[in-house]
């Protein structure tokens, strides 16, 4: 209840207090005690914070207590140190002793009174900041120093006890941020010797007594160190330099001048002389330079010298300097650059740039010769290409791309020891690009031109290609059996064929190993004959095959056949060409044509027989269509050759039946028989080429040249020797081939041919059976003379030796026998 | 330099001040005082075995133009006086033979001689301009 009734008349009390309060009046706020110092630890003072006025004007008193004594003393002295403080003198001052102190706001309305504060005198002595600080700088001896003096703080007593202080000093430069705190002891100056010359210091003290917290620091004091006072440095001269020849400047670089103004002079003298000169003008060439003009100048001499630097500190002097004005010259660029497109003979634009030696350089009297050099880049390029000139003030230029840009600079120098000058200011240069429209055409021309010609190229090749490679490169020739023609193969008659071959009868009769070809043997037989074939209607020259006597694999010594085939237009037999003819050139227009002398005799009978004085002469005609047949050969060499007809592909040989005109002659492999001299007959089954001739006695006929394929044995009938000895060749009778004859007979009328001359002169190798005299005559080809030689010349594989044993052994038959020579054969 | 009590022009005014005849004179001069410090020197490095084979021959190109220039200037001017030129030839030896000639070291020599090979150049530039002015002049 009691409770109740207390808190009930707390709330009402507050709530009068409020009301109060809201009218503005109430008793006073709480004050605060702020701080509470001693200056000396003698005396301190307490300052307090009023805290709310309450409307009223308060009073405030201050009340302390010592130590736990109760008793409540009052400040003695509350003006001392200001409003709101009490000042306790020395009197009331007790530094072993805590004070609690209170201090109470009054107005009439009520009190407040602050919490007690314990204050302990020791505690909370801080002394006040030193004064009179005061900064000099002192500099000697290019050190400056630094001197402050200060006073220790102020005491409300004068008369108490001078305390010491300890003081503490702290400056820095203007600029910076940190202090540097120096200690100083107990006295009240101080002397800083470490500073930057020049910069501005600020300065501050503060102190402290023996208890207690430092003083605040002092006001800032500021002082400025003057700059270090120097002599200057050293100078130093860049360099010398004359621009013609005939003046000269020179410049030097000054160095610190050490705060000071500094004066700078040039000295110099001549080699030789002792006297020392000054520069006689410092400023023609602007500062920190000296040009000597033309009376100052000497060549050929050197000059010394320096420059000195003074100042309020000192002086200093330069390390000399030696030039001889000679190898100093560094002319000015060349000036006046024009260029000039000129067009040459060709109308290919080339460029003269042309240029002036610079105005100061005496060039005319010679004493300065220049020197130039170009250089040259396209506008995007990098690198220049540099070209010396020489003396000349121009220059022609002529592998410039049209339509490029160029810079192109020009600088010069003395020709003796000198140095380049600058580069003249850039130039531009750009060649008109001069685009011909006639170039062009020529070149479509060409182009339209070269294409056609392409074109007609490949159609040649496309239609006539097979025939041009059949012509570079001659098919190899199938091995040819004379006698057999591939067609009457395919035909498949047998009988035309064998008759083809002159086999009569086939399945071989009894007589069938004289068909077999064991070897071959060379035999004239008495039917061979030269016959003049005359009878084609056509001016085919057929040269009537000796098929017989060829290798066509009889054994016999007959020539059968021989003169059926003879004048045949339809047998023909592939003959192997061997020309012998030394004479390989007459090939008639082209083809080769010979003329196949034949008596003029009728074809058909034995023409020989007669005694017409026509004479027999054989000339194979080989028509090559298209080409010759190489006729020439020589004995030595070809004998045994095999001239392959290559014109005609037709492999059909020399027709029986002749059915086409074509001519074909083939050679026949097996050039069995080539050594000995056979007249051959070769049925020529040309149309339009030779013409059988029959010659007339006459030499002087042009004599195609023979062609003695086969030489066969001929018999000679006769010899005339009149006017010139012919032989007359026998007729052989076709008799029966069944004949074997292994030697032909003694007393047949052999004569071994040596050579055909002429064409139509036989030659004769003398030969004791017979009783032909030889026509000697030198053979234009020796090819039965030495017909194994030739063969054994020809093909290595040969056994050259054989042939001619055999043929030795052969000594009484007049021919040889290939059979000796047969195996070494392929 | 044993050449250097010679009085020469030593500026271009002064050069081309100078009457052709005694310009021709101190060219001369000069040649003739070079000739035997010249081969005095040759024989002098032939002896030094680190110097390169090509300064050798140099050096004996070098005598062999000052002897070849000197003809051909007695030559050209010889037309011109023929006395001077004598007086030259014995001036120069003179000064060829002297004592400084002989005493001069190899780094006094070179220098010398480029100096005064550098003023027989200019001197004999300034005479063919004055001779033949339309020559590159």
């Amino acid at each position: 209840m009691k409770q109740r009734f207390i808190s009930s008349v707390q709330i009402i009390l507050q709530l009068a207090l409020t009301t109060v309060g809201l009218t503005g009046q109430s008793y006073p706020g709480k004050p605060q005690i702020i701080r509470c110092r001693s200056l000396e630890k003698e005396t301190f003072s307490c300052w307090w914070k009023p805290g709310s006025d309450g409307g009223r004007p308060n009073n405030y008193t201050l009340f302390y207590s010592k130590d736990s004594e109760e008793k409540l003393y009052e400040c003695p002295d509350y003006l001392t140190s200001g409003p709101n403080s009490c000042y306790f003198d020395k009197n009331h001052t007790n530094p072993w002793t805590t004070y609690i102190i209170t201090v109470m706001a009054t107005n009439e309305i009520g009190s407040n009174s602050s919490d007690p504060q314990h204050v302990d005198v020791t505690s909370i002595v801080q002394p006040d900041a030193p004064v009179n600080l005061s900064l000099e700088t002192n500099t000697s001896a290019n050190m400056s120093y630094l001197w402050a003096k200060w006073s220790p703080p102020l005491l409300a007593d004068a008369s108490s006890n001078s305390h010491e202080y300890h003081y503490e000093l702290r400056l820095k430069p203007e600029e910076k941020e940190e202090w540097e705190t120096v200690s100083v002891g107990m006295q009240t100056h101080y002397e800083v010797t470490s500073l930057q010359a020049g910069a501005k210091y600020i300065v501050q003290v503060r102190c402290m007594l023996d208890l207690g917290d430092w003083s605040e620091w002092s006001s800032e004091r500021s002082i400025q160190i003057p700059k270090e006072r120097l002599p200057p440095e050293k100078p130093t001269i860049i360099k010398c330099r004359s621009p013609e020849k005939e003046t000269f400047t020179c410049w030097w670089k000054p160095a610190s001048d050490g705060g000071l103004s500094t004066n700078h002079t040039l000295l110099y003298s001549k080699e030789g002389e002792e006297k020392v000169y000054e520069c006689p003008d410092y400023k023609t060439a602007g500062p920190n330079s000296c040009y000597f003009d033309k009376k100052h100048t000497s060549f050929w001499t050197i000059y010394n010298i320096t420059v000195r630097a003074t100042n309020e500190m000192g002086s200093n002097v330069s390390d000399p300097h030696y030039v001889d004005v000679t190898y100093i010259v560094q002319p000015d660029p060349p000036v006046n650059i024009t260029l000039e497109l000129k067009k040459s003979i060709k109308r290919k634009p080339y460029l003269v740039l042309t240029w002036s030696p610079p105005p100061l350089a005496d060039v005319r009297s010679g004493w300065l010769t220049l020197e130039y050099e170009l250089r040259l880049k396209p506008e995007e390029g990098e690198e220049w290409e540099t070209i010396f000139v020489g003396q000349q003030t121009q220059c022609k230029m002529f592998s410039l791309n049209p339509g490029k840009r160029y810079i192109v600079q020009i600088h010069c120098k003395p020709d003796h020891h000198g140095l380049w000058s600058e580069w003249s200011p850039e130039m531009y240069i750009e060649i008109p690009t001069d685009f011909r429209v006639k170039d062009m055409v020529v070149w479509i021309i060409v182009g339209v031109l070269s294409s056609l010609i392409c074109l007609i190229m490949s159609w040649i090749m496309i239609l006539k290609g097979y025939r041009m490679m059949a012509f570079i490169l001659p098919p190899v020739p199938g091995p040819k059996i004379k006698g057999i023609d591939t067609h009457l193969l395919e035909t498949g008659k047998s009988e035309e064929l064998l008759s083809a071959l002159g086999c009569h009868g086939f399945p071989p009769t009894s007589d069938c190993e004289e068909l077999l070809i064991e070897y071959l043997e060379v035999e004239d037989s008495e039917d061979q004959q030269l016959m003049p074939n005359r009878d084609t209607p056509t001016k085919n020259m057929k040269i009537i095959l000796k098929e017989t006597d060829s290798d066509s694999g009889r054994g016999s010594c007959d020539s059968p056949s021989l003169l059926p085939v003879k004048c045949r237009e339809s047998r023909g037999l592939p003959s192997a060409l061997q020309t012998q003819d030394v004479r390989a050139k007459e090939k008639k227009g082209g083809k080769g044509s010979w003329e196949a002398q034949c008596t003029a005799s009728e074809q058909k009978t034995l023409p020989c027989n007669s005694e017409s004085t026509k004479s027999c002469t054989w000339l194979a005609a080989q028509l090559p269509s298209n080409q010759p047949a190489m006729f020439s050969y020589h004995s030595t060499v070809e004998a045994f050759k095999i001239t392959l007809n290559t014109t005609n592909v037709n492999t059909s040989p020399v027709l029986v039946g002749n059915e086409e005109n074509r001519q074909s002659l083939y050679p026949i492999a097996e050039t069995v028989y080539d050594d000995v001299q056979k007249i051959s007959e070769m049925e020529n089954s040309k149309t339009d080429q030779t013409t059988a001739q029959v010659r007339q006695n006459q030499h002087n006929d042009k004599t195609p040249f023979l062609n003695p394929k086969l030489m066969d044995y001929v018999e000679v009938h006769k010899v005339r020797h009149d006017e010139e000895p012919t032989l007359l060749l026998k007729h052989k009778e076709n008799s029966g081939k069944t004949k074997k004859c292994t030697v032909p007979g003694t007393n047949k009328e052999y004569t071994k041919v040596s050579t055909v001359v002429d064409h139509h002169i036989l030659v004769l190798l003398p030969d004791q059976r017979t009783r032909n005299t030889p026509v000697s005559q030198e053979p234009v080809a020796e090819t039965s003379q030495n017909p194994q030689q030739s063969q054994g010349e020809k093909n290595t594989s040969y056994n050259t030796t054989a042939p001619s044993d055999s043929r030795r052994d052969t000594s009484g038959s007049d021919y040889m026998d290939p059979s000796s020579f047969m195996p070494s054969f392929k | 330099c044993h050449t250097s009590g010679m009085l020469t022009p030593n500026g271009k005014e002064y050069a081309q001040k100078i009457p052709r005849e005694e310009l021709t004179h101190l060219i001369l001069k000069l040649l003739q005082a070079w000739k035997e410090p010249l081969s005095h020197f040759n024989q002098h490095i032939e002896h030094h075995q680190e110097l390169p084979d090509d300064s050798l021959s140099k050096a004996k190109q070098i005598s062999n133009m000052v002897h070849e220039l000197k003809t051909g200037v007695e030559k050209s001017m010889g037309i011109i006086s023929n006395s001077l030129n004598g007086m030259a030839s014995s001036e120069g030896t003179a000064l060829s033979i002297s004592n400084e000639a002989n005493m001069m070291s190899d780094s006094d020599f070179i220098h010398c001689f480029r100096r005064d090979s550098n003023k027989v150049q200019s001197y004999l530039k300034i005479l063919k301009c004055r001779i033949m002015p339309k020559n590159s002049c």
